[in-house]
């Protein structure tokens, strides 16, 4: 279908992918853009732009259905909580069912392959395992129920990007901060794939998922299509900086090592959502989640339950710096969730995107890169 | 009036509850009559967990002759017509700023309260943090020499739990960034450095929003001479928040995050030092009690509160003139054709070696 003049309704609009989406739908110029907010402090970005705020929450339909209203189109980017992921999913997919939405866009993650995706799941028919790890597997089941809603007559797309990069993201901003504090290492040489996905690429192909009737009811792997990894993404950003570090090598083997019995990475992770626990900002944050869950214990499972790179963030704007496990011989050993983001050997095919969609990543990495750099001096990181 | 000058704080938002009603506490002068809030359940709750002894109101115009001033904290668009109604009844105000939405709303305010012999204070609390007056000494004194330049950033990801989230229409909050915090930007350097005779102003806004981001370059012609001042405003990303001033001697600096002293940077027979200069005896626990007081002083004695509604009406002048002659700041990341390819613009191609390899 036509996206130009419709209405288009945004979740996760104040986050990086949600922010994006909005600017780009601004850009084209065409369709009117209605966003949910769950947080009205977190609008800056997006209030700067000819869109519409709605106040809400997608554990609360009926916020939704004020939200949503006449909106023909649903780009599915809101998270929140791992725990809440499947029930706030279905909530938004419910209300666009009732009200005749014509698309729905859900953007899930590579992820659902967990956090190392083992090889043989290079195509989006590779079976999905349970992981373990509660962001992975809630954004597995969250895809199940989207295809469930499909069936039933909502229009939907699901979109599996995977390291999602560019200006706002804290895939850059983190690494920038952690170069400058000495937290980066090569871990086997930095082989480990990347798959980087330029958050304008992924917005093309959702918007080539709203326009293409073939995109109905099926997943897409959507990266750059490039064969970058983690080493190519690391040296990217230490040029960057005016003082570039030594970035040190690591083995995973040197890295098992070096954890011994105490398993630094747990219980650095451990501590530092400690003292994050501890912090007013978080406790503040819990008067937002609803009160049965307010529990400590369910906070605690919550905030364990992050995605790595929203734990990341957490710590970040809670000033909790992340503990820096070092070995006997003062050396860096990256965490655990690192370890594991960066081990990968698996290159995503996005080869049905290209057939199905027509989908052609246009950002490739040194362009991307120039981009990056270009809003990080701006943003003032560098 | 009684010893304690009778007070009312319109609106329970973020301020009334973070700022005002502790300075209000803490003041022997006022007695606190009634917190005022159109959500009269957000008052009674205000109310109980501060342990307050005053009423929830709905409407201020039932106040009028049981006070004899108020703090407004509505959000902005509501502060011109509650100051007039408030002024008409004879009550002196304190205005959280900005005083209106417009200079031409400020002005009638100012020019209201003058005809009635009423204060009209203006809610600039940064002038009565410390490093405010500290500063005027230390550029009077010629401890920087000729001044030359000042870089004034301020910026962090927006967390302003605003009750009603005015902020983020333009309507309602008269503007963005350079309204919310920039007001008190302009207020303080014209106050320093004099008129601003010249300015470039860039922004973020897109068109029909309201800026995150803004740098301002300006020119000022004061007392001490043309001094050249640049000023970068963010919501979204964080900044130095400090004010460096350079003079041919040497060069004050103010963080933001500690507005009670100024350092002083110079060298000593080439030798790079700082100098933090504080001072002493000066009364209050916060900037906001000083406030109350130079209002309640005000009041009292019949005198200019420290920031009077003429103050206001030059900054909003400057800030209207900011956006009536506005230039959007360059983005050159998000410049992208914003028409993703569609499956009819191109030919699907081969996979890449790549991606064959994967």
């Amino acid at each position: 279908m036509n996206w130009r003049n419709e209405t288009i309704f945004v979740t996760g609009a104040t986050g990086f992918i949600g922010g994006r989406v909005c600017e780009r739908l601004i850009q084209a110029g065409g369709p009117r853009v209605r966003t949910l907010v769950h947080g009205m402090h977190r609008a800056p970005r997006i209030a700067r732009m000819p869109v519409e705020l709605c106040p809400g929450d997608l554990q609360d339909k009926e916020s939704l259905r004020r939200a949503l209203r006449d909106a023909k189109i649903v780009i599915h980017c809101g998270l929140g909580p791992a725990s809440t992921v499947v029930r706030g999913t279905e909530n938004i997919l419910q209300v666009a069912l009732a009200a005749g939405v014509q698309r729905f866009v859900h953007i899930s993650t590579a992820a659902v392959y967990g956090i190392t995706p083992l090889p043989g799941s290079e195509t989006e028919d590779a079976p999905l395992r349970h992981t373990g790890d509660p962001y992975c597997d809630n954004k597995a089941a969250a895809e199940k129920v989207v295809l469930d809603y499909g069936k039933r007559g909502l229009p939907v797309v699901i979109l599996r990007p995977s390291i999602v990069w560019g200006p706002y993201s804290a895939w850059s901003t983190r690494l920038i901060e952690d170069l400058r504090a000495g937290h980066v290492a090569f871990i086997d040489a930095g082989r480990g794939a990347c798959n980087t996905t330029y958050v304008d690429n992924l917005i093309d192909a959702m918007l080539l998922g709203v326009e293409n009737d073939a995109a109905l009811n099926q997943v897409f792997l959507i990266t750059d299509g490039e064969r970058i990894t983690w080493g190519d993404f690391i040296r990217a950003h230490v040029a960057l900086l005016a003082a570039p570090p030594e970035v040190q090598e690591m083995t995973r083997a040197e890295i098992e090592a070096s954890r011994g019995k105490k398993s630094g990475m747990v219980m650095g992770s451990v501590k530092a959502m400690a003292r994050v626990a501890r912090s007013k900002p978080f406790r503040e944050m819990l008067l937002q989640i609803p009160l049965t869950e307010a529990a400590m214990k369910k906070a605690w499972n919550w905030v364990g339950s992050m995605p790595p790179e929203k734990r990341e963030r957490m710590r970040a704007r809670f000033g909790v710096k992340r503990a820096a496990t070092r070995s006997a011989n003062s050396k860096f050993i990256p965490d655990e969730v690192t370890e594991a983001t960066q081990s990968t050997t698996v290159f995503f095919s996005i080869e049905k995107a290209r057939k199905t969609l027509g989908y052609q990543p246009r950002v490739q990495f040194t362009d991307g890169m120039k981009r990056v750099e270009q809003w990080l001096r701006y943003a003032a990181y560098l | 009036m009684t010893d304690r000058i009778r007070l009312a704080i319109l609106g329970c938002g973020a301020i009334t509850r973070s700022e005002h009603i502790p300075a209000v506490n803490a003041h022997p002068g006022v007695e606190l009559v009634a917190l005022v809030d159109t959500d009269t359940s957000r008052a009674n709750a205000l109310i109980q967990s501060r342990g307050l002894a005053c009423k929830a109101v709905a409407d201020y115009r039932n106040l009028f002759g049981q006070v004899d001033a108020l703090i407004n904290a509505l959000p902005n668009h509501l502060h011109v017509g509650s100051n007039l109604d408030c002024l008409g009844a004879g009550v002196h105000v304190l205005c959280e700023k900005p005083l209106a939405i417009t200079a031409a709303e400020a002005r009638s305010c100012t020019e209201f309260a003058e005809q009635k012999n009423l204060v009209l204070a203006v809610g600039m609390n940064r002038r009565f943090a410390a490093s405010h007056p500290l500063l005027k000494l230390v550029i009077a004194e010629g401890l920087l020499g000729n001044l030359q330049s000042y870089d004034f950033q301020y910026g962090g990801a927006f967390d302003w739990r605003s009750a009603s989230g005015f902020y983020f229409e333009r309507s309602k909050a008269g503007g963005g960034a350079l309204v919310d915090f920039g007001v008190h930007m302009l207020d303080s350097v014209i106050d320093w450095f004099g008129p601003v005779t010249a300015f470039d102003y860039q922004d973020d806004d897109w068109g029909s929003g309201i800026e995150a981001n803004l740098f301002l370059d300006v020119k000022h012609a004061g007392k001490f001479g043309d001094v050249q001042g640049h000023l970068r405003l963010s919501r979204t990303f964080q900044l130095p928040n400090r004010l460096l001033v350079q003079g041919s001697a040497a060069s004050a600096e103010i963080s933001v995050q500690d507005p009670e002293v100024v350092v002083i940077h110079r060298e000593i027979a080439g030798v790079p030092v700082s100098q933090t200069l504080r001072l002493e005896n000066f009364a209050g626990t916060s900037s906001y009690w000083r406030q109350l007081d130079n209002f309640v002083q005000s009041v009292r004695n019949h005198t200019k509160p420290e920031v009077d509604g003429w103050q206001a009406v030059r900054v909003l002048e400057l800030i209207e003139s900011c956006y009536a002659n506005k230039k959007r700041i360059a983005e050159p990341w998000s410049e992208i054709d914003s028409k993703p390819r569609s499956i009819e613009d191109h030919k699907v191609s081969a996979p890449t070696t790549n991606e064959a390899r994967a």
